[in-house]
C-alpha cells in the first residue's frame, strides 16, 4: 500500500520504538493516532508529528475498543496498526533469594504484551473488514506487531517477557490466515537491542554484555530503523505472515 | 548504506529476480554488474542500466573468480552482492515410474545453489573487506536468495529444498565470520514469483500454487524482491536473518 494519506494506529506510540514508528509514518504522509497509557507524553509526541493522541490501556479490551473507535471518528478507519505497546519485567522464574516469580507482574506482562496485542489486532482488523479495497489485489490493511528477539533467544530473568513475545510470533501466521480473505496482512518484527526507555532500564553492565554479542553494527538500534522497516512492510505487499528479526545479529 | 554510486554485483542478474533487482538498484543509483551464464540476456540489460555484463558459471570456481576480477576492474569492488543464480530440478527422490532421482542432477543443483552461493560470498567478501568503511564501519552487504521451499517444500523438491535450506542455514555463520569487517549477510526466502524459473511449471500446477497463497493471491512481482533487497541495503540493523516473502504461503 501507498501509506500517504492513510490512517494509522500506533500503540505505545508516545515513546521508544512506537514514537520512532509514528514519526516515520507521519513523515511518509500517514495520519497517525498515538494510543498510549501516558496521555501527556502521547500529546507531546502527537503534537510533534502532527498526529492525534488517544489515551489507551491495551490490557483493557474496552479501552482498546474505545480508542479504535475514537481514532476512526477523528481520522477515518485505520489501514495500518502497529502494536508497539509493551512492558518488560526482569526476574527469574524462581531463585533462593527472590523466591517464586510473583503472579501479579507475570499476569501483567502477558496481559499487556500478548493479550493486548491480540485485542488491538482484533478490534483494528474488525474495523478494516468492510473498508473499500485499496487496490486491484484487494488489500484493505496491514497489522504489524512488535515482538522481540527474546522470543527466540532470551537471557535468564526473561522467561515471562520471552513467553509473551513468543506468543506474538506464534499468533502471526494464524492471524494472517484468518484475515487473508479480507486482504489484511499480518507481520511481526522482532527487534534486538534498541535505544528506548524500556532498554534504558537495563544497567550499563548488562547493556555492555548484550552489545558484545551483537555482530554488526555494534550499537543500539535507533527507533527510526524500526520505523523504516514498518514502512517497507506496509509498502511491500508480498510480505505477509512472517516475523523479521532486526537485531544486528544478536543470537 | 546509501546506494548512490556504489557497485552492486548480482549473480543470475540477467533474468528473473536478479534482473528486476538490478533494475531497482540501478534506479536507486547503484552501478550494477550482472554475472550470468547467459550473455544474450545479460548484455542488453547491463547496457540499458548503465552497468556491465560478465559471463560467469557460479558452479565453476575459476569462472566465478575470473568474473569477480573482471567486474571489479570494470566498476570497482562490490559494496553489495546478491546471489540470485540458481536452478530448480523438480523430481521426486524416487518413484516407480521414474526410479531414483539421478545423482548428477542432484549434484548439479547443490553445486549451483549452495556451493555457488557460498563461493560467491567468499569471493565477494574478499573484495569488500579492504574497502574504506562507511558509517558505523560498514563495508558491504551480501544477500543470498533461498526459497519458501527451504521451510516448507512440496513433493518433487527434496534436492531444491535441501539446497535452499542450506543457504538459509549458512546465513548466521556467514554474518558471524564477516561482522569484524563490517559486512552484513542476509537471506531472502521468496515464495511464488513470476520468473522464468517458475514459468517452467505447467498452467494447471500454477493455478494450484496461486490458490495456496493466502494474500495477495497472485504471483509475486520480481520488483518486490528488488525493493526488499534495497531496504536491506539501507537498513543496517538487519543482519544474520532470513526474511520470508511469500504472501503468507506456508
Amino acid at each position: 500500500m501507498n501509506i500517504h494519506g492513510l490512517s494509522a494506529l500506533v500503540t505505545g506510540g508516545a515513546s521508544g520504538i512506537g514514537a520512532g514508528v509514528a514519526r516515520v509514518l507521519a513523515r511518509a504522509g500517514a495520519k497517525v493516532a498515538i494510543l498510549d497509557r501516558n496521555a501527556e507524553l502521547a500529546q507531546a509526541t502527537a503534537a510533534e508529528i502532527g498526529g492525534i493522541a488517544i489515551a489507551c490501556d491495551v490490557a483493557s479490551d474496552a479501552s482498546v475498543q474505545q480508542a479504535v473507535a475514537a481514532a476512526q471518528a477523528a481520522q477515518g478507519a485505520a489501514r495500518i496498526l502497529v502494536n508497539c505497546a509493551g512492558i518488560d519485567t526482569a526476574r527469574k522464574i524462581a531463585s533462593r533469594k527472590t523466591g517464586a516469580h510473583p503472579i501479579g507482574p507475570m499476569q501483567r506482562v502477558i496481559d499487556v504484551n500478548l493479550v493486548g496485542t491480540l485485542s488491538c489486532c482484533a478490534h483494528a482488523s474488525h474495523a478494516m473488514l468492510d473498508l473499500a479495497p485499496l487496490d486491484a489485489d484487494g488489500e484493505r490493511g496491514v497489522l504489524i506487531n512488535i515482538a522481540s528477539v527474546a522470543a527466540f533467544n532470551a537471557p535468564n530473568g526473561q522467561s515471562v517477557y520471552a513467553a509473551s513475545k513468543a506468543g506474538v510470533v506464534g499468533a502471526t501466521l494464524p492471524m494472517a490466515r484468518d484475515l487473508a480473505r479480507y486482504g489484511i496482512r499480518v507481520m511481526t518484527i522482532a527487534p534486538g537491542l534498541f535505544d528506548t526507555p524500556l532498554a534504558g532500564t537495563m544497567d550499563d553492565a548488562m547493556t555492555g554484555q548484550v552489545l558484545r554479542q551483537v555482530l554488526f553494527p555494534k550499537r543500539k538500534g535507533r527507533p527510526d530503523e524500526i520505523g523504516a522497516l514498518v514502512q517497507h512492510i506496509c509498502e511491500n505487499q508480498m510480505l505477509n505472515a512472517a516475523t523479521i528479526r532486526i537485531d544486528a545479529g544478536l543470537f | 548504506m546509501k546506494l548512490e554510486g556504489v557497485a552492486a554485483f548480482l549473480t543470475g542478474g540477467a533474468s528473473g529476480l536478479g534482473a528486476a533487482t538490478a533494475r531497482v538498484l540501478a534506479e536507486a543509483g547503484a552501478i550494477v554488474a550482472l554475472l550470468d551464464r547467459d550473455m544474450v540476456l545479460a548484455e542488453p540489460l547491463a547496457k540499458e542500466l548503465g552497468g556491465v555484463a560478465v559471463k560467469c558459471d557460479v558452479a565453476d570456481h575459476d569462472s566465478l573468480k575470473a568474473a569477480v576480477q573482471q567486474a571489479c576492474a570494470a566498476i570497482g569492488p562490490p559494496r553489495i552482492a546478491v546471489n540470485f543464480a540458481g536452478i530448480d530440478v523438480s523430481r521426486k527422490i524416487a518413484s516407480r515410474s521414474q526410479g531414483p532421482h539421478p545423482i548428477a542432477s542432484m549434484q548439479r543443483e547443490i553445486n549451483i545453489n549452495v556451493i555457488g552461493t557460498l563461493d560467491g560470498c567468499a569471493l565477494f567478501a574478499e573484495q569488500m573487506m579492504n574497502l574504506e568503511p562507511f558509517e558505523d564501519g560498514e563495508r558491504g552487504v551480501l544477500i543470498n536468495i533461498a526459497s519458501g521451499a527451504a521451510f516448507n517444500g512440496p513433493p518433487g523438491q527434496a534436492a531444491y529444498a535441501a539446497s535452499k535450506r542450506a543457504v538459509a542455514g549458512a546465513t548466521l555463520p556467514l554474518a558471524r565470520d564477516l561482522a569484524p569487517y563490517g559486512i552484513r549477510v542476509m537471506t531472502i526466502a521468496p515464495g511464488f514469483f513470476k520468473t522464468p524459473l517458475a514459468s517452467s511449471v505447467d498452467d494447471k500446477h500454477i493455478d494450484k500454487l496461486i490458490a495456496m497463497v493466502p494474500f495477495p493471491k497472485r504471483w509475486g512481482d520480481p520488483r518486490e524482491i528488488g525493493e526488499l533487497v534495497k531496504h536491506i541495503c539501507q537498513n543496517r540493523m538487519l543482519n544474520g536473518e532470513t526474511i520470508q516473502i511469500d504472501g503468507a504461503m506456508r
